[in-house]
């Protein structure tokens, strides 16, 4: 058997040269016949042991057409992850699409705050330098969306490239196929190369070499695919981690919003009570206007009745003096009658007793003129006090005219401080007419802003709940990036096992005439699964452009939001002046616009951060598909080398089924030995053998 | 001259610098309202001048200025007593002259003697009524006086006899 064995490769030669030998026998000294007998014996001995060999060549031949069956298999299932992992991607592509949207709602929804608040600020007037900041923030925020947009538009352009490679990969995959149905084609032609099956198998072992190498750095991708996929899970989470920062943010926001009202109402009710008190007020200063105006007509009476007054006094005193000059008049009067009656009493006197009664009426008319001069002294003091009266008169109502003067100025002066007053009240009354009218405004504003808060509250759940989805479908690619790893361990396993099978082919050279029909319905399931791997390169490739063109979207509503941001800055910049007491709600409302605004730039970063995990998951996948094209080239080669093989094979079959006609006619040769010589010892030349 | 029964005789009071005196009215022509007398030359002072009554041209004797006393101005309650002793007629200018009394002799008391002296001779006594006390003044004495003063080398002695009389 060791003899066989080594002498397996020149087999058939080896049994030609029996033939011929033993027929060279036949004719020496020993009975032909029994030769013959002989040689056919080891003829069919040797096309047994040949046809068992060629059964073991089939055998391994259908060892190495199950193992290239694995292996369609395993590239199948790694066209199926691969696909997996377009729609992942796709899904997280149309994810952080959604995102994006809802970022943009988010940034439209700001930017209504912020013009909710700019017409707060309007209407106070006084957050010039929180307008500012915001102005700075919203510059910022325009440069960090910027610089997503031209993050995203790297990752279209990366995206792009990724495409056209995966279409060149389907291109390949196509002329692939097409090449493999050559091969299949000609396969049959291929029998005729047997003796290049050894040389072809070693090749195929160093191709299968290469393939485990190929395998090897697939699998090395495929770990790099889940550490990037993990990554990409790290950042959705942070993510989410941000967007609930958002939801506080917001909420605190709310809480503001809902102070800002309450405050606001506050104002409102109190610009409306002083709004009352000023016309209240107004009501009061007209009355007093009126009454102090009365009060000057008074004032006029009096003057004019105190002049009259003066004048009637005057009129007393000028009759009092006339009354004095009567009474000057009778007091001389009585002075002479005094006189009189004294010489009438010293002439009654030197008269003697005669002029007694005379002196007696003298005494009388003296006492007479006595008691007159007495009554006009009297009424001389009268007089004169009442001279002196209507003097204090005169000049009492001369004062009391000076009063009313001045009584009068002071009345003029309380009427033109009255209508100075009039004019300030109506003046605070407009004021509070401007302040009621921009309370409304930013009631209506608050409104606004709280409808911007519920929107952005909405949007956010939503970022949430498409980061949970992200979230999820991460998980769905950390599965398949799993089962990718253990696909490629296993396609790593089976070019090893296909190694080792290629080792036992290299042993098994002459293989079986089937195996090359096994390795035939071996391409054909090979080409089928080329084009499943190339429909599925070209899902991926579909896949690839529907990223590039979410992305493109994406890139276009960074730009808006960019846009966007830019307007809002402006708008931002033209704030003014504004009431001091709402000024704290405003500057609250902005540190929230801002905590809002900087969990927007985390969120704009955490979708940075996404897009370039994305775009690794992209690089990943193009890796993937090189890997693909490699594995996929080794396996035209080994289709290559199987069809020499086949060809091999179709030659050895040849080649036995000639030794099985020389057979077939030593078989007769025989026959007619054991005819001319029935006792020749036929039987002992093979047994002996045996 | 002329005397009553019970021994009083007529007078004619008059008020000086817030005194009241009593003159007989046996040695007053009459009384006058003071008009303004015409000033003559080289007169003494307590001449005030002349002026005209009932025709006759007579001197008028300012007695404040003869008794000492400032002169004072004349109005409506000024009067000239008009008296006559000697033959010689003279105005006395006083402050008033209202009333007429009779004082009977006894009432005249003498003037004490520490204010005897020059005003002295005027002065016949001191009557008292109530509580105002009466000067009672001597004219003759008075005019004698003035006439030594004035007149008395023109003059006699003949007012002699009355003022040795009066004293007593």
């Amino acid at each position: 058997m060791a003899f066989w064995t080594r002498d397996r490769d020149r087999q058939p030669d080896g049994s030609g040269e029996a033939g011929r030998g033993n027929g060279a026998n036949g004719s020496a000294r020993v009975a032909p016949a029994a030769d013959a007998m002989r040689a056919a014996a080891a003829l069919w001995e040797g096309s047994e042991a040949q046809r068992r060999l060629v059964e073991g060549g089939l055998t391994g031949a259908n060892e190495c057409a199950q193992s290239l069956r694995q292996t369609a298999t395993q590239a199948e299932s790694v066209a199926t992850s691969s696909e997996e992992l377009a729609s992942s991607a796709n899904e997280l592509a149309a994810s952080i699409e959604e995102m994006t949207a809802t970022a943009t709602g988010l940034a439209s929804s700001i930017a209504e705050t912020s013009s909710a608040v700019e017409e707060t600020s309007r209407s106070i007037g006084a957050v010039a330098s929180t307008a500012a900041d915001m102005t700075a923030a919203a510059a910022t925020v325009a440069g960090g969306v910027t610089e997503m947009a031209a993050s995203i538009k790297s990752v279209t352009a990366d995206t792009e490239n990724l495409a056209s490679s995966v279409t060149q990969i389907a291109a390949a995959m196509e002329e692939t196929s097409r090449s493999i149905d050559g091969v299949r084609t000609n396969s049959d032609d291929l029998a005729a190369v047997a003796e290049q099956t050894s040389r072809s198998i070693a090749s195929m072992a160093t191709a299968t070499e290469q393939v485990a190498a190929s395998a090897e750095n697939m699998s090395g991708l495929a770990e790099q695919v889940a550490t990037a996929v993990e990554e990409t899970s790290r950042s959705v989470e942070g993510v989410a981690r941000n967007a609930e920062v958002i939801t506080r943010s917001v909420e605190s926001a709310a809480t503001s919003a809902t102070e800002l009202d309450r405050s606001m109402r506050g104002v409102a009710a109190l610009a409306g009570e002083a709004n009352d008190i000023s016309r209240r007020t107004t009501r009061d200063a007209e009355e007093g206007a009126t009454a102090i105006q009365r009060s000057l007509d008074g004032l006029d009476r009096i003057r004019s009745s105190m002049a009259e007054s003066a004048s009637v006094v005057k009129e007393v005193g000028k009759r009092a003096g006339e009354i004095s000059t009567i009474v000057d008049t009778i007091n001389l009067i009585a002075e002479r009658t005094n006189l009189l009656s004294l010489n009438a009493s010293i002439e009654a006197a030197r008269a003697g007793d005669a002029g007694r009664g005379f002196a007696v009426v003298a005494e009388e008319i003296r006492n007479l003129a006595d008691r007159s001069a007495k009554a006009t002294a009297d009424i001389a003091a009268i007089i004169t006090a009442l001279q002196s009266v209507v003097q204090d008169a005169v000049s009492s109502t001369a004062e009391g005219r000076r009063l009313a003067d001045d009584s009068g100025r002071v009345a003029a002066e309380g009427v033109a401080g009255l209508k100075r007053i009039l004019t300030g009240v109506e003046q605070s009354s407009a004021k509070v007419g401007q302040i009621t009218r921009a309370t409304e405004e930013q009631l209506a504003a608050t409104q606004g802003l709280a409808t911007v808060i519920t929107t952005a509250t909405t949007q956010i759940r939503q970022i949430s709940g498409a980061t949970a989805e992200q979230a999820a479908a991460l998980q769905g690619l950390v599965r398949v990036t799993g089962q990718m790893r253990g696909a490629a361990r296993e396609v790593s396993e089976a070019m090893g096992a296909q190694e080792q099978s290629a080792r036992e082919i290299t042993k098994a050279a002459q293989s079986g005439a089937t195996l090359a029909g096994q390795v035939r319905r071996a391409m054909a399931e090979q080409a089928t699964a080329a084009l499943q791997v190339s429909q599925g390169v070209e899902s991926l490739r579909r896949g690839a452009a529907s990223t590039s063109r979410a992305l493109a979207e994406q890139s276009a509503a960074a730009d808006l939001i960019a846009r966007e941001a830019d307007g809002f800055r402006r708008r931002s910049a033209s704030v003014s002046t504004a009431m001091s007491e709402q000024a704290t709600a405003v500057s609250q409302i902005a540190r929230a616009t801002e905590d809002m605004r900087r969990q927007s730039e985390q969120t704009s970063k955490g979708l940075a951060e996404q897009a370039r995990a994305a775009s690794d998951i992209g690089a990943a996948t193009h890796n993937v598909a090189k890997q693909i094209a490699l594995i996929t080239r080794a396996n035209r080669e080994q289709s290559e080398t199987a069809g020499t093989t086949l060809e091999t094979f179709a030659e050895l079959q040849r080649l036995g089924e000639r030794a099985a006609q020389q057979v077939r006619d030593a078989g007769l040769l025989r026959a007619l030995g054991d005819r001319a010589r029935p006792n020749v010892a036929a039987p002992g030349g093979p047994a002996s053998r045996g | 001259m002329t005397t009553h029964a019970a021994g009083s005789e007529s007078y004619v009071l008059f008020e000086l610098a817030g005194a009241t005196y009593a003159l007989r009215s046996d040695d007053i022509l009459q009384l006058e309202m003071v008009g303004e007398p015409t000033p003559v030359p080289n007169a003494p002072s307590w001449v005030a001048g002349v002026v005209s009554v009932r025709g006759q041209v007579i001197p008028a004797v300012s007695l404040r200025e003869r008794f000492g006393f400032e002169r004072g101005r004349w109005d409506l309650r000024s009067r000239l007593l008009v008296v006559r002793t000697g033959g010689r007629t003279v105005g006395l200018i006083v402050d008033s002259a209202r009333a007429f009394a009779r004082i009977a002799a006894e009432e005249i008391l003498p003037v004490p003697e520490g204010v005897a002296g020059l005003s002295g001779r005027y002065l016949r006594g001191i009557a008292q009524r109530g509580e105002r006390l009466l000067l009672v003044i001597d004219v003759p004495e008075l005019l004698i006086t003035e006439a030594s003063a004035e007149e008395s080398a023109a003059e006699g002695e003949s007012p002699a006899p009355a003022s040795a009389a009066t004293p007593s």
